[in-house]
């Protein structure tokens, strides 16, 4: 560090001064970190310039507003319907308890009571006399109806205290969720066979009936449900009938429970609830529903802070405002990541805050930091790409959709299936639900997440310069030249040929991700229609990943477009993705090709059979290389072609898959 | 010593080559002028310099950098054509921001800034940017291409759009500037600035620089002094018929523009006017003014212009 003085500076007249920045402080990491959080504070600074402090105030007013409101509705319900009905009854009578103990009503004496001589008005709904109920006035019906109900409810929980279990339930039913039967899920007649199995998305409820009313052991099963559950997450062995106990009760999986990376003991928390005798009717099926509304209040403050990080990338580009900063000393790198920082940090904050708010640790922070960061990288890109402000909120609702979806759709399954585990979010439920997490399962979750953040912010970074950001071109012209951006930097470094490779590889994260999300879309839809459509949908992801770097290399004349440079391209293409995706064999340690639609993502499981084994690793080898060499001949000869040879490398590989999965599977 | 090197600089954007070949140095303390029609390439250049558009192939080095370094970057204030601000700012902390991120000390920063919008008569400095007049905003914007004390400045159309008043302003402090050592590369559509400042300029015409040198030397080569001789008879036949002589005037160039009786003859050396005025006198007639005329800065623009254009079009 100086003292910011030069000697040699002139400032002869003193207009300029003498002064000279400091040289030192600028160079190595030291210097980029200062720089990026001068930007960052700059970020900060401007930004709450920009909003007035009556906005500020009203938005504080909402979240806190929304955050009550959320909480509340989850722990008590909202209480919309407090005193809603008054009743007419005595304290001596046996209804007066159901009353006072019912929040929908309001008791009050029989000589309270003031009836209208001659209309059917009064100051009460409901009288209770002489063990006898009416009602009064136009909301007399609809009181006594829920009367009724609360009359209902008041007995169960009476039932469900009685000390003498045997005399409060003389039939005990013992409930027990099952694993569906997922083996041999595609091929031959056993789809159809399982069909009937599979398709019943809710875990089977099987139901054995016994009159042994003072079976105590049927209370113990429930029991030791309840403790199996617990000591699934440390990988015991649930030796009863070689199956998962499901969703529910068990969820240790099956007899390779001792595989490091089994599935995670997920679900179970609500079973756990209903150890206790119950009617019918308190029973549901395993659905995390206050967990999951609580990981869900992880996403709700991202899809709003988006909007204002990309009005912030979106401003640079607007009248070449960042220009100025792109002269200045600090690279491109620093100043989107100062740019960044702030909103990063505040996201960070919030879920810290949500987390302690309500209970969770930092298993729900550490998951929600990737939700975040891909929020924050897909904004980034999106606000590269977009146009004007009106193309970035179509960006941004998009971004919106997608991730959201992304998140929460699987976790809706956390106490059903491992197709949970590709969401985050689903972290955040099991941790909300007290359930322990491996290592390996968070990279599984949280994985593409930070791979695909990375490499969207890769892209952003590539039009993050003079020549790109200020430009008025489509969406997809611009993606094409983030994409050559990357081709450029990887010639610089390596060589041009090199690209295909590198991209293909870099690319799988995202494919990963859309396969992942492919998978827990169709999830819930009957497999003869989501069989078809994930068959070509997995193809074809996996074929623009192959192909569209190769496209836009072309499309830019960064490669000769010759018969013999894009055969080689498409070779190194398909290397490159083949060697990238071995990575996504991940999916094995986890459990999706137990599933049907699984298997027609990612393929079926490894076989130990050491011929099938080489044929599966050598096969998908050929069939990239094939696929990826007939996108890139239909990409060198543009758009049309190139489109063609895409539909064409999709149906190949599409196809490939089913004869796979059909004879193997 | 120069302070800035070009060679053989090329951007291309697909098939198309915004510069072509550019190669020119500037020496330390010097006003260098870009200057050419729209679409010429002088915005390229420039840009190139300041390493905001890395270049397709040839090389520059400015202040002992390549364009783009970090240490390059602050030896450099660059002020683009458009003055593109943070309106919701103040003038005070955009300048402190940019001060900020150029390292230099708070206390510098607030001198400098202070020293150099009272040169340039900038009053309201915490008033919101966005609030501001066209001229006071281009103040701010050259006040921040100053907070970091460049040692190489460009100006890409400093003046542009500005009133008259406040375009003098900025052409007599960018005067002061060069004066105090600055070494500035100035673009400008009006010639007359260029002139005024500019030590020495590159014509660029169609991303090429198609003449460069100083402004007395180009109008040498491309233009020169430019002599009017009236007299009462048209001399012309009898100059061709007198002057086969290869050695003998230039008359090819001549220009007869006959005006109320009068023969104003235009051509380009004095040898020339001799002999008008001997073949004047020989048919009788007399010369009654001789004037001498040195072509702008703009109009040998127009015709270096014209020229490179045919030149181009030529099979």
């Amino acid at each position: 560090m100086t003292d910011g003085r030069d000697p040699d500076a002139g400032g002869a007249d003193g207009i300029a001064g003498s002064a000279r920045p400091a040289e030192a402080e600028t160079g190595g990491l030291r210097g980029r970190v200062t720089r990026t959080l001068r930007v960052a504070r700059w970020e900060v600074t401007r930004s709450v310039g920009t909003v007035d402090r009556k906005t500020i105030l009203v938005v504080l007013a909402m979240v806190t507003v929304a955050g009550v409101v959320g909480l509340a509705a989850v722990d008590e319900g909202l209480a919309l319907e407090s005193e809603l009905y008054v009743v007419g009854v005595d304290e001596d009578d046996p209804y007066h308890d159901v009353a006072v103990e019912s929040t929908a009503f309001r008791p009050i004496p029989l000589s309270d009571v003031e009836l209208e001589d001659g209309s059917e008005d009064g100051n009460v709904d409901v009288v209770i006399a002489d063990d006898r109920i009416g009602h009064v006035g136009t909301n007399g019906e609809a009181a006594y109806d829920a009367f009724r109900g609360a009359v209902e409810t008041y007995n169960e929980r009476r039932m469900a205290a009685e000390a003498d279990e045997t005399a409060a339930y003389p039939v005990l039913v013992t409930l027990e969720y099952q694993d569906r039967d997922l083996g041999d899920p595609v091929g031959g007649d056993d789809l159809v066979d399982d069909e009937e199995d599979s398709t019943d998305l809710e875990p089977e409820a099987d139901e054995t009936a016994t009159d042994d009313g003072a079976d105590d052991d049927a209370v113990d099963e429930d029991d030791s449900g309840t403790d199996d559950r617990e000591h699934g997450a440390d990988g015991e062995v649930d030796d009863g009938d070689g199956q998962a106990d499901g969703a529910g009760v068990d969820s240790t999986v099956d007899d390779t429970d001792d595989d490091e990376l089994a599935v995670p003991d997920v679900g179970g928390g609500h079973a756990a609830e209903q150890t206790a005798p119950g009617t019918p009717g308190t029973l549901s099926p395993p659905f995390p529903f206050q967990s999951l509304v609580l990981a869900f209040l992880f996403v709700v403050p991202m899809n709003f802070v988006i909007q204002a990080y990309g009005s912030t990338i979106m401003d640079e580009r607007i009248q070449r405002r960042g220009e100025l900063l792109l002269v200045s000393p600090a690279g491109r790198l620093e100043i989107v990541a100062g740019k960044t920082l702030p909103y990063l940090l505040g996201l960070v904050g919030i879920s810290v805050a949500i987390a302690l708010a309500i209970g969770g640790g930092l298993l729900s922070i550490g998951a929600a930091i990737p939700i975040a960061l891909a929020f924050l990288a897909a904004t980034f890109t999106g606000a590269m790409f977009a146009r004007s402000f009106k193309e970035l909120t179509f960006v941004t609702v998009t971004i919106s959709v997608v991730l959201t979806t992304y998140a929460f759709v699987p976790a809706i399954f956390t106490d059903v299936t491992p197709i949970a585990l590709i969401s985050p979010l689903t972290l955040i439920v099991l941790d909300l639900q007290g359930d322990s997490v491996r290592l390996a399962e968070y990279l599984f979750s949280t994985g593409p997440l930070y791979f695909g953040a990375a490499v969207c912010t890769l892209q952003g970074l590539g039009v993050y310069r003079e020549e790109d950001m200020f430009t008025q071109k489509a969406i997809p012209s611009k993606a094409v030249d983030a994409i050559v951006s990357q081709i450029d930097a990887i010639s610089r470094r390596v060589h041009a040929y090199a690209s295909p490779f590198v991209l293909s590889a870099l690319f799988i994260p995202f494919v990963f991700a859309a396969q992942l999300l492919v998978v827990a879309v169709f999830f819930a839809v009957p497999e003869a229609i989501a069989l078809p459509v994930v068959f070509v949908l997995a193809a074809a992801i996996e074929e623009f990943a192959k192909s569209i770097h190769v496209y836009a290399g072309f499309a830019r004349s960064r490669f000769d477009a010759s018969l013999r440079v894009a055969t080689v391209l498409g070779v190194l293409s398909g290397l490159g993705f083949f060697l990238g995706e071995k990575l996504t064999h991940a999916v094995q340690f986890v459990g999706l090709p137990e599933l049907t639609v699984g298997v027609a993502a990612f393929g079926p499981a490894l076989s130990s059979e050491p011929l099938v084994l080489a044929a599966l690793f050598l096969a998908p080898l050929v069939l990239h290389v094939v696929t990826a060499v007939v996108g890139a001949l239909g990409a060198a000869r543009g758009r049309t072609s190139y489109a063609v040879a895409f539909v064409l490398a999709t149906l190949i590989h599409a196809a490939y898959n089913l004869g796979v999965v059909s004879l193997v599977g | 010593m120069a302070i800035v090197e070009v060679e053989a600089l090329r951007k291309e954007y697909g098939d198309f080559a915004a510069v072509e070949g550019s190669t020119f140095s500037i020496e330390r303390g010097e006003v260098f002028g870009v200057v050419g029609p729209n679409g010429a390439g002088k915005t390229t250049t420039l840009k190139m310099l300041a390493g905001l558009i890395e270049p397709t192939d040839g090389s520059a080095v400015v202040a002992g950098f390549e364009p783009g370094e970090p240490a390059m970057q602050r030896r450099l204030g660059f002020l683009p054509e458009e003055s593109p601000l943070y309106e919701d700012m103040t003038p005070r902390s955009y300048l402190a921001f940019f001060a900020d991120l150029y390292g230099v000390p708070r206390d510098v920063a607030h001198d400098r800034i202070e020293r150099t919008l009272d040169r340039l008569d900038l009053e309201h400095r915490d008033r919101r940017i966005g609030n501001m007049s066209k001229g006071m905003k281009r103040k701010v914007a050259i006040t921040r291409a100053l907070v970091n004390d460049p040692d190489v400045l460009i100006f890409d159309e400093p003046a542009s759009g500005l009133d008259p008043l406040t375009t003098n302003y900025i052409i007599e402090f960018t005067r002061e500037l060069s004066e105090t050592g600055k070494t500035i590369v100035f673009s400008a559509h009006n010639l007359f600035h260029v002139e005024s400042i500019c030590d020495r300029v590159a014509v660029m015409n169609e991303g090429r620089i198609v003449a460069s040198g100083t402004i007395e030397a180009i109008r040498e080569a491309h233009g020169g002094t430019e002599y009017r001789v009236s007299a009462t008879v048209d001399a012309s036949e009898g100059l061709r018929a007198s002057a086969p002589d290869a050695n003998g005037p230039d008359v090819d160039a001549l220009e007869v523009h006959r005006t109320n009786g009068q023969a104003e003859h235009v051509v380009g050396d004095m040898a020339a006017v001799e002999a008008i005025r001997a073949v004047v006198e020989a048919e009788g007639g007399r010369i009654t003014d001789i004037q001498t005329r040195t072509p702008t800065l703009e109009e040998i623009f127009l015709e270096i212009a014209s020229e490179s254009s045919a030149e181009e079009t030529e099979p």
